[in-house]
């Protein structure tokens, strides 16, 4: 009896070492193992020259046929800061914000949630999608939803399957009237989008999660200092 | 903001339940070996409590996994995650001891009840005889994984939680070992209620034996749910916001002052303590007992993943 119980337990630990090595392995082999993206797109939002007239969310939904209720890019409006006639209101992009480092696709059960390679957007795929809804708890930009329509996990792809597919630039960054968006290829130095991130210092939210949100921003110079 | 709908909301009490019940079938198992183990030996499937523990193990986890895959918004898809698997998420990795688990759980339940079974079969079909005696052959072995993968399922589920970055107050590595004891001591409970209800003796050596763990599993989870608490608050920031929005005034933290701490911890703490476990029990005292365990433990669920999910970092 001690001589079964003496073997199981080996057998156990051997098991259990067998494992914890593999997830190791294959967690560094996937690490190791990145593809050299061929590019990997960004959005600066300029909150100096935004507006707030939401002809970038418009333009979202018309593009992407993204239903009522939901949306996938929203201008959050903070303000007035000052009295009349010199009144402020501070505007704020709030939309996915294709981390490096992806909790989204960490957590996905079946793969739905994944980073394009050669891109590095992060995308949904609608088929493999069982609507979990992991990923909306997962995401600390909170920008996930459930699409009415497909029942799928949707969000912002900076127009992959549309717009970027015909080879023009996202339909936010076309609508806007002030040029307050800029998108394109951070590892690109000659491409606007690093011209602009030279030209005046930017700041991401929530880096201290390890995230590394590719949606830059540069602060809007009125508004509220909160400590 | 109401307490039960808030923007940041994404899973709502049937996750809770769900937590619930994987939780009671671990529990619930890893007793049943236990008793059969250090008290009952090859008469355990005549025990009452022994045959409500077989009972709830494997019918809360369908229930649970029943209630998972409805919750679902394309619930027909659910064997998507069955056949693709992402070893980076805590879910997949989950679903994949949940499926081994259940076979290990029928082929310990076979090991149990092959006396009655076959005695039932009365020789009628040998495939269910040869069959029975092969799993029972490995009984030892069958019975060592199936406690690994019950403690494992009750670990996953508090695991599963604490994956979550977004949330400050989940992403706590108490969080696991949290849900791993109350889940046991869920498993208790149902175990006592269940048998009672069973016609088990209600003064039998199963109730002073389950009696016995009761208290320590009680005093540790006290134990853990101070460190959980200490710690979020220690760390400050969104997860100091977080703990005394969910501890402090309003509904949830009635729950748990009056629900968690009073009814589910200090009331079954202070029965045990006071019926020594040489005492004479009755009916009403064990079914009382195990019923304040229960709410305890389901109500921890809720308020968790509730009180959890108010505040983003």
């Amino acid at each position: 009896m001690s001589n079964s119980r003496r073997l199981f337990l080996k057998g156990a630990c051997a098991a259990a070492v067998g494992a914890s090595g593999f997830t190791i392995a294959t967690a560094k082999g996937t690490a190791g193992s990145d593809v050299e993206p061929v590019c990997n797109y960004a959005l600066v939002h300029d909150e100096t020259k935004c507006i707030g007239c939401d002809a970038c969310s418009i333009a979202c939904r018309e593009v992407n046929q993204v239903p009522e209720g939901v949306s996938r890019l929203e201008i959050e409006r903070e303000g007035p800061f000052g009295e009349y006639p010199n009144q402020h209101f501070r505007f704020t992009r709030k939309s996915c914000q294709h981390c490096d480092d992806t909790p989204c696709v960490k957590v996905c059960p079946t793969g739905a949630a994944y980073k394009d390679p050669k891109t590095g957007i992060v995308s949904v795929d609608e088929w493999k999608c069982v609507g979990c809804q992991y990923c909306i708890a997962a995401c600390p930009y909170q920008i996930r939803f459930i699409n009415p329509v497909t029942k799928a996990a949707d969000k912002c792809d900076f127009c992959k399957e549309t717009r970027l597919k015909e080879g023009q630039l996202p339909a936010c960054v076309t609508a806007c009237p002030t040029k307050a968006l800029t998108f394109g290829d951070i590892t690109d130095p000659q491409s606007q989008v690093v011209q602009v991130l030279k030209s005046a210092p930017s700041y991401r939210t929530k880096t201290d999660l390890g995230t590394r949100p590719k949606l830059f921003r540069i602060a809007s110079q009125s508004g509220e200092i909160k400590l | 903001m109401s307490p039960f709908h808030f923007d940041s909301l994404t899973w709502p009490w049937p996750i809770a339940i769900y937590l619930f019940l994987a939780g009671i079938s671990a529990g619930a198992i890893c007793f049943a070996v236990l008793l059969k183990h250090f008290k009952l030996g090859r008469d355990a499937y005549k025990s009452g409590f022994v045959q409500a523990a077989c009972l709830i193990a494997p019918l809360a986890v369908f229930a649970g996994l029943g209630i998972l895959v409805i919750d679902l918004t394309k619930p027909f898809d659910f064997w998507k995650i069955l056949v693709f698997y992402n070893p980076t998420s805590v879910m997949s990795v989950g679903v994949a001891v949940l499926m081994v688990y259940q076979v290990a759980l029928f082929a310990w339940l076979a090991c149990v009840f092959k006396e009655p079974a076959l005695s039932w079969c009365n020789g009628r079909w040998p495939v269910v005889e040869k069959l029975f005696s092969a799993i029972a052959k490995h009984e030892a072995s069958i019975t060592g994984f199936l406690v690994i993968l019950a403690l494992s399922l009750g670990a996953y589920t508090g695991f599963l939680l604490s994956a979550l970055t977004t949330y400050p107050m989940l992403n706590n590595p108490v969080l696991p070992l949290l849900f791993l004891v109350s889940g046991l001591s869920s498993g208790a409970a149902g175990t006592l209620l269940g048998g009672v209800l069973l016609k088990g003796n209600p003064d039998g050596k199963e109730v002073h034996f389950i009696h016995n763990i009761e208290i320590p599993m009680i005093l540790v989870e006290i134990v853990l749910i101070f460190t959980f608490f200490t710690g979020l608050i220690l760390t400050g920031g969104q997860s100091q916001v977080a703990a005394f929005a969910a501890i402090g005034e309003g509904f949830w933290g009635w729950i748990f002052w009056a629900g968690i701490v009073v009814v589910g911890l200090s009331m079954p703490l202070a029965f045990n303590l006071f019926m020594k476990a040489s005492s004479k029990r009755k009916f009403s005292y064990v079914a009382i007992t195990a019923s304040c365990s229960l709410i305890g433990v389901l109500l921890l669920r809720n308020f968790i993943l509730y009180t959890g999910q108010m505040t983003v970092a």
